[in-house]
């Protein structure tokens, strides 16, 4: 008997036809000789000769023929094969640092090209989709994650004229102080405002007159955008430092801290009060009626039945706020509140694009790392995560 | 034993049961009947305090509710709902723990009552204990939902439509079982239910309601063969209500000893209902049929006369 | 006769529905027109600066650059969003679903600074980047939602549809977006609120437009520009998200 053989897996061969154009006709990589004059772009072969580049055009076209019969065990090799292809750049990106920086200038740097960054968001795109072809699960992923990025960090001394490496060898203390004020300046405004969201969730459930008010007051806040409330917190509080002695001692200024804080807390709080609500409210009538039928008392129907029913909906507050806090902390620099956000508007005004770089990617890399945890956190502590409950 | 007297539930300007009496003898299973709305489920939540009466007075073995503690009193009383309100991120083990939990019985003596009520409820320890309610069929959840309710062998066991939301078929094997259980443990049961076969199938006692007020109350025999009024007899049925009859008089009280006159070929289990053996003359084009114990052996015979005739008197 | 007077209700009705938003677009415009007979209470506020209304560039000017940088993202994000989430929810298209909807909840992480930051050294400073930056953030939202609407559907119903025999067009057209339409709205609704927040960043890479005023009131530590810009930004979000719920409203109100 023959068995149908599965038809080729379209979205890994569209991936690979557009890595394969970028790598071949966009620059992969541009180099200066120092920081102010503008790169010259270099194509593939240019950077680091026929061989490599041909090299992974021949992987790529591997990956295409890899899952023309998805096979589960073709795809298993498809999935290694993209792996190692990410590990593999960095390995090209010394290479072509060698061979086309000139040693004998100490500023001299080698910037990422778009046809590199569509070859990394393409193959980044195939191991998500091979993953999810394969049906892995959350730690086969943060396995591939640490693969990648191990293999990223073991090849970073011989990716030294990286224009991303120069800027940060140049602030590598800055870079970690930012890095921490930005932690403490997001998970300030998170705890902050889970303390608050539960206090005002809680409220709300006493009195229906708190509920209305609440949204509404709380949904206008979220409703203006970033920098405006930045600026609208900017003279009250610059008006306050000025005038009232004791909040001046606390080191509240019109720019700085104090704003970012009281911007990121109001933005925290409509989704923190909003899923804490909904959690402690959309606790199934029946259950709580059984609970209450069998005996329990208030405390008891509260601790043991709704709270740990809540919970996962208030943990996935918890995560759209933090993600959001992440992004908003970066607004936050432009009020002198520090941060990663300072390094971008500081490259943004400097038109220096690695700089950009510097602020930009660890923030989604903390955004994504954060979203991806609190995510499992919060399907492993709901146990109906796979099927609804009964009806 | 659990007695009514006038009580009466008013929601706002709307009086929700109004002023009515009832007694549910030790052992007894009564079964509150009625439209949707008649007040039937508050009646039921009022015993364990679920919702508090306005008048009137609710005694649980001679001292009025109102004067437990009503934690206590609830830990005391079994309650299964239709939604089962099993607890979605609790085992089921835990779930059926919770009241011995609640009434600090020792770890040991827990475990213990649980895997007996598995076992009572023919539910498989290796099986189940370790399960969540989602994982579970709607039959399953709902012999979940009963075993909780036993767990801390309450004497009242109070039942909200348990088995409203299954198919049929689980339904009457729910049915059959809880019967069986309640041969063995005769608990005090109110049940709430809808379904008037069900009602007829388990209660030993019939309670009719109408927009808050009894209507009837009796044995089913007693509310088929006399019903007080239309409404009442609309409930069970109209015209139906010979046919349900026969549905709750085994065969075993209406056959005849056996006679020398040659035995029918079609047969009927002593135990099966008048209803059945109408079934089975319909079926085989008998009006006579012979009636067999386990073993399959003759012990008497029931004619289509004898299955019809007025045997009320006696 | 009677359906008149019906119409007539529902006119009203209808105009009473969209007053929140119009108030908030009525006192959008008036402050932009009119911010500079303010200039005494700038003035009070900042006794010692020179200039106290932000000197560049008229508001109404700002405020129309700002809509229309919005308007072009976004209209093209709802088409391109829309048309995606349709695509690869056809037989056709199926075989994108899963990257296309990880892609579109993942990429809603990214946090609008860091995309528009990372736009500028692709494409170079502007309103273009700009423009390109809201496309690429704003399809995030519309295609989620538009894919939760349209696969959240009650399968009961695309059944009963092609029983009756529907074709897929009809299908598509007369049953599924319908009944998407108010989770899709919802997503347009996000995806707008977030751009005209972005937008305003613009203005750190060269965007002329309502944030410009903060940008330099900050710079240049004067409050004044930036209570300027932040007080219209403020009132544009109200006026838009205003309406979306009105829209919002009146969808629902259509099924109930």
């Amino acid at each position: 008997m023959r068995r149908e053989a599965p038809p080729p897996n379209r979205v890994i061969g569209l991936l690979v036809l557009v890595a394969g154009l970028g790598w071949w006709l966009l620059a992969t990589v541009s180099v200066a000789p120092n920081r102010i004059v503008p790169g010259s772009p270099l194509r593939a072969h240019e950077a680091a000769g026929w061989p490599a580049a041909l090299a992974l055009v021949l992987a790529l076209a591997g990956l295409a023929a890899l899952t023309w019969r998805p096979a589960r065990r073709r795809l298993w090799l498809a999935l290694a094969l993209a792996t190692l292809l990410l590990m593999a750049l960095p390995a090209w990106l010394a290479l072509a640092a060698t061979s086309s920086v000139d040693p004998s200038l100490p500023q001299a740097r080698l910037g990422l090209g778009a046809g590199f960054w569509l070859l990394l968001f393409c193959l980044s795109l195939m191991v998500i989709e091979l993953r999810t072809r394969l049906a892995l699960g959350l730690s086969a992923g943060w396995l591939l994650v640490a693969a990648v990025v191990s293999a990223w960090w073991l090849a970073s001394p011989w990716l030294e004229p990286l224009a991303l490496m120069r800027e940060y060898q140049g602030r590598s203390d800055q870079f970690a102080g930012a890095l921490v004020y930005h932690l403490l300046l997001v998970g300030a405004a998170v705890g902050a405002s889970l303390v608050v969201g539960a206090l005002i969730a809680l409220a709300m459930r006493r009195h229906s007159a708190i509920e209305r008010g609440a949204f509404t007051l709380l949904n206008f806040l979220q409703t203006i955008p970033s920098l405006a409330l930045f600026g609208l917190l900017l003279a009250p509080l610059a008006w306050l430092a000025a005038n009232v002695g004791w909040v001046n001692a606390l080191g509240v200024r019109g720019i700085g801290w104090a704003p970012a804080f009281l911007a990121l807390l109001g933005y925290s709080l409509l989704p923190m009060v909003r899923n804490t609500f909904v959690g402690l409210s959309g606790v199934e009538a029946g259950v709580l009626e059984a609970a209450r039928g069998m005996g329990m008392s208030r405390r008891q129907v509260f601790l043991q039945v709704r709270l740990p029913l809540a919970l996962p909906v208030v943990l996935e507050g918890v995560r759209i706020t933090t993600v959001q806090a992440i992004g908003l902390a970066a607004v936050a620099a432009l009020i002198g509140a520090g941060g990663l956000g300072t390094f971008i508007f500081q490259g943004l005004g400097q038109a220096a694009m690695d700089l950009v770089l510097l602020g930009a990617l660890p923030i989604l890399a903390m955004a994504l790392a954060v979203d991806s945890l609190l995510g499992a956190l919060t399907r492993r502590l709901d146990p109906r995560m796979a099927a609804g409950a009964p009806a | 034993m659990i007695e009514l007297r006038d009580v009466t539930k008013r929601f706002g300007t709307e009086t929700a049961v109004d002023a009515i009496s009832l007694r549910v003898a030790p052992g007894e299973l009564c079964a509150l009947v009625g439209t949707s709305g008649c007040g039937k489920s508050t009646t039921l939540r009022m015993i364990n305090r679920l919702i508090e009466h306005d008048d009137g007075r609710i005694l649980i073995d001679g001292r009025p509710v109102r004067e437990f503690d009503e934690q206590v009193l609830r830990r005391r009383i079994g309650y299964a709902i239709q939604s089962t309100g099993l607890f979605p991120h609790w085992t089921v083990a835990r779930n059926i723990g919770l009241v011995p939990r609640l009434l600090k019985w020792p770890k040991p003596r827990v475990e213990a009552r649980v895997e007996e009520l598995m076992t009572l409820l023919g539910l498989s320890r290796e099986q189940f204990a370790g399960k969540y309610p989602h994982q579970l069929s709607g039959g399953q959840a709902q012999r979940v939902g009963v075993a909780r309710a036993l767990a801390a062998d309450p004497d009242i066991l109070l039942m909200d439509e348990p088995f409203g939301a299954l198919d049929p078929i689980t339904r009457e094997t729910l049915q059959a079982e809880l019967r069986q259980l309640q041969s063995r443990l005769n608990k005090t049961i109110v049940f709430v239910t809808h379904d008037m076969d069900e009602a007829l199938a388990l209660a030993d006692r019939l309670v009719v309601m109408r927009a808050g007020r009894i209507v009837q109350q009796g044995t089913p025999l007693e509310l088929l063969r006399e019903p007080a009024d239309e409404f009442v007899a609309s409930l069970l049925g109209g015209d139906d209500r010979g046919l349900k009859e026969t549905a709750i008089i085994r065969v075993a009280e209406r056959m005849l000893p056996l006679s020398p006159r040659l035995l029918p070929q079609a047969r009927v289990h002593r135990d099966a209902t008048l209803r059945q053996a109408l079934a089975v003359m319909f079926r085989e084009h008998a009006d006579r049929l012979a009636v067999v114990d386990d073993q399959d052996m003759a012990v008497g015979e029931l004619s289509l006369r004898r299955l019809v005739e007025n045997r009320r008197e006696e | 006769m009677k359906s008149e007077s019906l119409q007539g209700r529902h006119r009203a009705t209808r105009l009473e529905i969209w007053r929140v938003p119009l108030i908030w677009l009525a006192c959008l415009v008036l402050l932009a027109a009119g911010m500079a007979w303010l200039e005494p209470l700038f003035r009070w506020l900042q006794p010692d600066t020179r200039q106290v209304i932000y000197p560049h560039a008229d508001f109404l000017v700002l405020l129309g650059r700002h809509l229309l940088v919005v308007a072009a993202a976004s209209l093209l994000a709802v088409l391109l969003g829309v048309a995606a989430a349709i695509l690869v929810t056809r037989p056709a298209g199926r075989d994108f679903l899963p990257l296309v909807a990880q892609f579109a909840s993942m990429g809603q992480t990214f946090p609008p600074v860091a995309v528009l930051a990372l736009a500028v050294p692709v494409l170079g400073f502007g309103t273009w980047p700009i423009i390109v930056a809201l496309l690429l953030y704003g399809l995030l939202p519309i295609v989620r939602n538009t894919l939760a609407g349209l696969e959240g559907l009650d399968p009961a119903v695309h059944e009963a549809a092609r029983g009756m025999g529907m074709g897929p067009g009809q299908i598509l057209r007369q049953v599924e977006l319908p009944l998407a339409a108010p989770v899709i709205l919802a997503g347009i609704r996000t995806s707008v609120t977030i751009s005209i927040a972005t937008a305003a960043l613009g203005a750190t890479v060269g965007a002329s437009n309502l944030g410009a005023p903060i940008i330099s009131g900050i710079v240049n530590g004067n409050t004044a520009y930036v209570l300027q810009g932040a007080a219209l930004i403020g009132l544009l979000a109200l006026t838009v998200d205003s309406a979306f719920e009105r829209c919002q409203r009146l969808l629902d109100a259509r099924r109930a």
